[in-house]
């Protein structure tokens, strides 16, 4: 069921078109990775979705309520971790987490609770007292994170949560996620990292100077892509011209090339499915295998088949819109 | 809207150094400025005048307590913090309305002290006079930071906001009884007098002074009553019209 629908959403500032005529629906419970570089208009979709800016064209049905007829109907159902951390320097990581969950509503007994668990998990309870202008950038966007963990919303959208984080932290975020959609939340989670999207999200979107190019599950969006996926054959023996036709008159096999007479590289499609076939045929062929090497292809891949550009040449191409 | 209250309050609180300033500029001005300029009137009126000009400080220092909260918006601007008090679950009228009576009470906080030592200096001479002045210096309070709310998210700019407010309030202090009565005001222009009598820095300084007892050298009138009325009118323009302004203003993502 939709939790989130835009109906040609349209945001413009001044000659650039941030978000173009967006629809897009979003289930309840489910993750969704808003994908693209800086500068695709995922943060000012999300700025439209949680009511802090106005579309300048279309609507959105957030929960049951519209955007724009009833925006603090909205505000009652979201929460926002920012890309960048919202924090007043002279405030400490309590006050700010305090003061967050007394605002959306949270009893005390069961806001010094959470405050305190949750601050214990993002490893910041020994940072409690500190002021923000001594934190490190770690740190502040754990304080983010923390709000919207704290929060619990219906709906949380979570921009950027791992930028400026380690790789130890960035997978105890990741966990975090999960636990609050296994809580119960929707998550809208826009990024422009590629393995984090691929890895936390139910459905992609990927968007492109405004506009959504693809949505789908991350399998999906993968096997869209004709011969995406890769296997590599060393084989003990030259392969022959028999047992290549037959490998071409696989359906799922879109290119063989022959890099030597032994070693063969296959582009196909559901790579788990055609590999073991592809095992048998070379085994009742004679054709011992010394190596076998399967890669599939990653959601770089699929958003440079849509734009015709690496994430890294979007971004730039973005930055000069 | 308590809460956005009550985080205006703790953010002020926050400022230890601009509060300990703000009250080293009070003392400065009275234990140098007023004495000395008190002993340039005739001398069987010095000590009248002394009191005068204290109780004119207290306004001025309320002013521009009251108006410190334009700065908060740049400064929360500058750090994003206004797109997350956009996001929360608190609707547009209660988190305006919210600051706008949080600028208030903190400057009361802010001056209350001064306004003890001030009462101590004058001396207490009606309680319900004094009651009176003071409800009318709290809506003054809110009005002015409404005024500066108001004008914050207009200018868009802090460097903007910080010279506007600067222009603004040589003219809205120095063209009101604060430092000086209305009588020389009069003498010295009417086109100064005719402003300063529409002013809300001279209905809060000659109400703060009929409440401390200090009008009573100066005038006759048993109730300054176009004070009052000009106090009311000025705070529900800026807190009210005011409000609906920036409220607009946010809905429509004008703040950016």
């Amino acid at each position: 069921m939709a939790i989130i629908q835009t109906i040609d959403l349209t945001k413009r500032f001044k000659d650039l078109i941030a978000v173009d005529k967006l629809s897009l629906s979003i289930d309840e419970g489910e993750i969704f990775g808003l994908l693209g570089p800086n500068g695709a208009g995922k943060t000012t979709t999300v700025l439209i979705l949680s009511t802090v800016i106005k579309p300048t064209n279309g609507t959105a049905i957030v929960g049951d309520y519209d955007i724009r007829k009833d925006p603090d109907d909205v505000r009652k159902l979201i929460g926002i971790c920012f890309q960048d951390p919202k924090l007043m320097w002279v405030s400490t990581p309590w006050d700010v987490l305090n003061w967050h969950a007394k605002v959306c509503g949270l009893s005390t007994r069961e806001r010094k609770r959470r405050v305190k668990q949750v601050l214990e998990h993002v490893n910041m309870w020994d940072h409690r007292r500190k002021r923000i202008h001594g934190l490190s950038g770690g740190m502040k966007k754990r304080v983010e994170v923390a709000k919207i963990l704290i929060q619990r919303p219906k709906i949380a959208f979570i921009d950027e949560p791992t930028s400026q984080i380690d790789v130890v932290g960035k997978h105890k975020i990741w966990n975090m996620i999960r636990e609050l959609r296994d809580e119960g939340s929707t998550i809208i989670l826009a990024t422009n990292e590629l393995y984090e999207a691929d890895v936390l999200s139910d459905r992609v979107g990927i968007m492109h100077k405004g506009k959504m190019l693809v949505c789908d599950t991350p399998k999906t969006l993968k096997d869209s892509i004709l011969g995406g996926d890769v296997v590599e054959v060393q084989l003990e023996k030259k392969v022959s011209n028999n047992v290549l036709d037959e490998l071409k008159g696989f359906k799922e096999v879109v290119e063989v090339v022959v890099v030597k007479p032994d070693d063969l590289r296959i582009h196909l499609n559901k790579v788990e499915k055609v590999v073991p076939r592809v095992v048998n045929l070379f085994s009742n062929a004679g054709l011992p295998i010394s190596s076998i090497r399967m890669s599939e292809p990653s959601l770089d891949d699929v958003f440079v088949h849509y734009t015709g550009l690496t994430i890294e040449e979007a971004e730039q191409k973005g930055n000069s819109r | 809207m308590l809460l956005v209250i009550e985080r205006d309050l703790r953010r002020f609180i926050q400022f230890k150094f601009i509060i300990i300033l703000r009250t080293i500029w009070f003392a400065a001005q009275v234990a140098f400025f007023g004495l000395i300029a008190s002993r340039m009137v005739v001398p069987e009126l010095a000590d009248i005048y002394f009191e005068f000009y204290v109780a004119g400080v207290v306004i001025m220092m309320l002013y521009s307590a009251s108006v410190f909260i334009g700065y908060d918006i740049f400064e929360e601007a500058e750090h994003g913090v206004f797109e997350y008090l956009l996001s929360l679950p608190v609707s547009r009228k209660e988190l305006v309305l919210g600051r706008s009576i949080g600028g208030g009470i903190r400057s009361f906080i802010l001056v209350g002290p001064i306004i003890a030592i001030t009462l101590f200096i004058i001396g207490l001479a009606n309680p319900l006079n004094l009651l009176v002045a003071f409800s009318a210096l709290f809506l003054f309070a809110f009005g002015i930071s409404g005024m500066s709310i108001t004008i914050a998210v207009t200018l868009k700019s802090g460097d903007r906001f910080d010279i506007f407010m600067g222009v603004l309030s040589a003219l809205i202090v120095r063209l009101s009884t604060a430092m000086y009565p209305q009588a020389f005001v009069q003498d010295a222009n009417q086109a100064y007098a005719a402003f300063s009598q529409f002013n809300p820095v001279t209905y809060a300084s000659d109400l703060f002074r009929w409440g401390t007892g200090i009008e009573r050298y100066l005038t006759m009138s048993p109730m300054p009553l176009a004070a009052i009325i000009g106090i009311v009118i000025f705070f529900f323009i800026f807190t009210f019209v005011g409000v609906t302004f920036y409220e607009k203003r946010l809905e429509g993502g004008g703040w950016q």
